[in-house]
């Protein structure tokens, strides 16, 4: 096969776990199976544990608006290691793991940062690869 | 890919390598911030094991010095037959989670404490140290059950690294190497074109010069 259309084919594939579709805090505190569909067609599921940590940390009027999973955005563009967390609600639940002021609606974290985050929230997070 | 040979020193070639360079030069920087997050979460995984298993292995501790004391109180005979009678399976909330394209099974924390009745076994000329024990098995398969996950968690993620690091390899070592070395020659032959060119022109130029002096002289 071509190199080209090889490593076309392999970018695709590195982000193929992300979801179709995020779906709220408060819908996955109501489903009986908190969880969603990924882009590869297979089924990921949040901890009951995660959801209840998550919305501990959250006011319950903003449970509507964070979406699940939050999506640890890696980009090479921020330097080796620099990730991005993105939207209001997400940015408020992140800053409160790492026990930081919540600012804005883009938090920037670094890897020792995202090795907290994963190993707290393990199924409620997920990272995506960007240029 | 093409050999020096069989390239066609044209910039239209020139161009589609530039290309292909950069495609791969992105492909490798996701892939190798892709191996970085593998590391990571192998190593959270490697610790939750430490954890785990040091954990398991105290509560099976616990359980054998239990079951010791159960075959000295109640005899092997009557242990074994009790260990027979027992109801043998746990209920089991099983899922899966998908972590950078690895399908990962997700077991919610398992509830394999029963009441004494709901073992199976006849109340009836056991003894209590014999409730005692199964509790304490009980209470180690609470955290066997974590444990086999994690384990089953760090070969998969294991696997996916080694694969990960082959290809972020190839990148590296072969296939961005032989894109540089392609360019490289093509440019040489691009810009030895253009040498070739010019002393061409400048030798015509001094024929036509020449041509001309000679008509006027």
């Amino acid at each position: 096969m071509d190199p080209e259309r090889l490593i076309e084919k392999e970018l695709a594939r590195l982000n193929a776990h992300l979801p179709r579709a995020q779906i709220s805090l408060a819908e996955a505190l109501r489903s009986e199976r908190p969880g969603v569909e990924t882009r590869d067609g297979t089924f990921h599921s949040f901890g009951r544990d995660e959801l209840s940590l998550l919305s501990r940390l959250l006011e319950e009027g903003m449970w509507g608006e964070l979406r699940l999973p939050i999506i640890i955005w890696m980009s090479r563009g921020m330097g080796s290691g620099a990730a991005v967390i993105r939207g209001k609600p997400e940015v408020r639940v992140i800053s409160a793991l790492l026990g930081r002021p919540a600012e804005g609606s883009e938090l920037v974290i670094y890897r020792p940062e995202v090795a907290v985050i994963r190993s707290r929230l393990p199924t409620t997070t997920q990272y995506a690869f960007t240029r | 890919m093409a050999t020096a040979s069989e390239l066609s020193p044209t910039r239209t070639e020139l161009i589609r390598l530039r290309r292909r360079e950069a495609l791969a030069k992105t492909g490798h920087d996701l892939l190798e911030e892709k191996m970085d997050a593998l590391v990571m979460e192998l190593f959270s995984v490697l610790r939750r094991m430490q954890e785990l298993r040091a954990s398991a292995f105290d509560q099976l501790e616990r359980a054998h010095r239990a079951l010791s004391s159960c075959f000295a109180a109640m005899g092997t005979q009557e242990t074994v037959q009790a260990a027979r009678e027992t109801v043998k399976s746990v209920e089991l909330e099983v899922s899966t989670r998908n972590l950078m394209g690895i399908v990962l099974p997700v077991i919610e924390r398992p509830s394999a404490v029963r009441n004494a009745l709901g073992r199976g076994y006849s109340m009836h000329g056991t003894s209590a140290l014999l409730d005692r024990a199964a509790l304490e098995f009980e209470k180690a398969l609470e955290l066997l059950v974590p444990l086999a996950v994690a384990e089953a968690e760090a070969f998969a993620i294991a696997e996916e690294l080694e694969s990960t690091k082959r290809r972020v390899n190839a990148l590296e070592y072969i296939l961005i190497p032989r894109l540089r070395e392609a360019i490289k020659f093509i440019m040489m032959r691009l810009d030895e074109i253009e040498r070739e060119n010019f002393s061409r022109l400048k030798r015509i130029k001094k024929i036509m010069e020449e041509r001309e002096w000679t008509r006027s002289a």
